[in-house]
């Protein structure tokens, strides 16, 4: 008797579990869905990775921990609030001798500051990009005994937008934040 | 006046600018008409590029499931694998990636402030959407991971049962970890840990590089090691393929049990027929199967407890645990050299207490959360040993939907499958 009432059920077992977990997948997807498809509203758009100049300590590690070999990270140059000084402590070496541009008294290691007079006593820096990689000396050289118009940003065409950015989780000032679109830059001066 | 009045804006922008906006240098009066050069900055296009992605992914995914349900063909997945490659991979550098868009989706539940963009979502959701229609079309070539693997795998060396089903629980402690740590804002070690990112970036970690070279090594002799035993998506997708609404054929006439396509199948998806030989008494079996499941509680527990006790060991791993060990061990024993964390730490006024509170709601987070996690192991590893238990019998070779990742390379293989058109008739 029991075995006839289990042969008349209208399906097998196996396909009512198949059933039950495609049932269960289904509303799984629509769940998460919907859960988070209100936070879009409340939420701004796209985010871009940006530094915070006011918070950077100049530690080196965007130079070391970015992803990329070369870093998206490069020094930036805020002209408006640059001294134009001769004695640059971005450019020259704390305890430099000669004020030339011999290797040994130049702070850049790479030689990606480029110098030019203007007029006595100014001089104009400016950072050749393609050979900055942002170990940030001059930016220390140049918050610690300048204006600190030399700080270091994140190139958003080299960035490649990591879902999660390898400096900012090693940055120890925690300066490294996603802003929105609108805000492409955070820049100084 | 006028002196009084420099020194009150000197003060005021000292005021407001904030400690590193220094203004040691007056701005220089030009006299030959210097102009402050115009300095703007690249802002490439990324909306659009992430239109692209989302469109390329959708439109890939969609040309899988045509080729592999509708027309049963692995030509255009090998064209799929070449162009993800290509785009997803080495122009796109991998991300986002689907794989470690599970972390963001996680951190967006666990954390109200957090905001998680649109295209992660959707890279997060397409796939399993399409899972859950047509099996895992994505990992078959959209997924340049798996298209990587798939590419240079030559020979099929088939791993023993054994050493599948042990490896095959790695994906799923892996997801657990990822989740734990990504909901906690410890790190994302899906992304931190890719074996291949490296090689599509041309330069990454070494240790990392050569463990993905090892893989794809591994790859050319047995099929897609990362997406079986590693890829914490695939374990994901999975699930969602194992109850899909469409479901992959091998061919579309009767099965000859001829073993050809077992023998093509690189991720060892196609079971072959088996006839269990113990005879078990139908109610016995499922006596067997409650006394499981009975004990899987039992395994829950004690793994939620064991993994709730290591806790402030796993905390080690957050930032802000790490800085307060970094600074008690300075108060204790101080240093003249400290380290840039250490030095970041004091230059932004060296508040221990505010640094205490924040680590106490990371270790309670780590309790809380490592409980969950704890938990969630103990079920996959009591799901897996009940799973080995069962025996189904079979009569013709089927595929496993769960493990298939619809490379398609079966069909070929199939004799019911008349690919060259012989229209043999068997006279």
């Amino acid at each position: 008797m029991k075995k006839e009432t289990l042969h008349k059920s209208p399906i097998e077992r196996r396909k009512f579990v198949k059933m039950l977990g495609s049932a269960i997948a289904g509303g799984t997807i629509l769940a998460t869905t919907g859960v988070l498809f209100s936070k879009f509203r409340t939420g701004e758009e796209t985010h871009y990775w940006q530094i915070d100049p006011q918070k950077c300590t100049q530690c080196g590690k965007c130079e070391t921990d970015c992803v990329l070999t070369v870093s998206a990270v490069k020094c930036f140059h805020a002209n408006k609030i640059c001294g134009y000084c001769d004695l640059c402590g971005g450019y020259y070496r704390s305890n430099v001798k000669e004020l030339n541009t011999a290797a040994e008294n130049l702070m850049c290691p790479t030689g990606a500051i480029q110098r030019k007079f203007v007029e006595d006593p100014y001089f104009e820096y400016k950072i050749d990009e393609d050979l900055c990689n942002a170990c940030a000396k001059c930016v220390k050289g140049c918050t610690s005994f300048g204006n600190g118009s030399l700080y270091l940003q994140i190139k958003r065409d080299l960035c490649v937008d990591c879902n999660e950015c390898q400096i900012a989780k090693v940055c120890p000032s925690n300066a490294i934040t996603r802003v929105p679109l609108a805000q492409a830059y955070k820049l100084k001066g | 006046m006028k002196r009084i009045n420099t020194l009150l804006a000197t003060l005021f922008l000292a005021a407001t600018s904030g400690a590193q906006n220094l203004n040691r240098f007056p701005k220089p009066d030009f006299e030959s008409g210097y102009q402050y050069p115009d300095t703007h900055y690249a802002l490439p296009n990324e909306q659009l590029w992430l239109y692209i992605d989302i469109f390329l992914l959708v439109a890939l995914m969609s040309y899988v499931a045509w080729a592999i349900l509708k027309k049963q063909r692995r030509k255009p997945i090998i064209w799929v694998s070449f162009l993800s490659i290509a785009y997803f991979g080495f122009f796109r550098s991998g991300c986002v990636c689907s794989i470690g868009s599970i972390q963001n989706v996680a951190l967006a539940f666990a954390d109200s402030a957090y905001i998680i963009p649109v295209s992660v979502f959707l890279f997060f959701m397409l796939p399993i959407a399409f899972a859950f229609l047509f099996g895992r079309v994505f990992c078959a070539g959209v997924c340049p991971f798996g298209a990587l693997q798939e590419l240079v795998n030559i020979r099929n060396y088939r791993l023993s049962r054994a050493v599948t089903a042990v490896l095959g629980v790695i994906p799923w402690l892996y997801l657990i970890f990822a989740l734990l740590y990504a909901v906690t804002r410890t790190s994302f070690i899906i992304c931190l840990y890719d074996p291949f990112i490296g090689i599509f970036r041309l330069g990454g970690d070494f240790g990392l590089i050569v463990f993905g070279s090892l893989l794809l090594l591994a790859a050319i002799f047995t099929g897609r090691p990362f997406c079986r035993f590693l890829c914490p998506y695939g374990a994901l997708l999975s699930l969602f393929s194992k109850v899909s609404i469409w479901k992959i054929q091998i061919t579309k006439k009767d099965c000859i049990n001829c073993d050809l396509c077992h023998n093509a199948c690189p991720v060892d998806a196609i079971k072959s027929p088996y006839e269990n030989k113990v005879k078990e008494e139908r109610m016995q079996g499922v006596k067997r199967l409650l006394m499981y499941f009975l004990f899987l509680p039992l395994i829950v527990i004690t793994s939620a407890f064991v993994l709730r006790q290591f806790s402030p060991q796993l905390s080690k791993a957050h930032k802000d645990v790490k800085l307060y060990d970094m600074v008690m061990e300075q108060e204790r024993n101080p240093q003249d050299l400290i380290s840039v964390e250490l030095e970041a730490f004091y230059i932004d006024g060296g508040n221990i207490e505010a640094l205490q509170e924040k680590v106490r709601v990371v270790k309670q987070e780590f309790e809380f959360f490592g409980t969950i996690a704890g938990a969630l192991i103990g079920l996959v590893l009591g799901l897996s040993l009940i799973n080995l238990s069962l025996k189904r019998s079979r009569k013709t070779y089927e595929i496993e939907h769960g493990d298939c990742v619809a490379c398609g390379r079966c069909f070929s293989y199939c004799p019911q499958n008349d690919f060259l058109n012989l229209k043999y008739t068997g006279k």
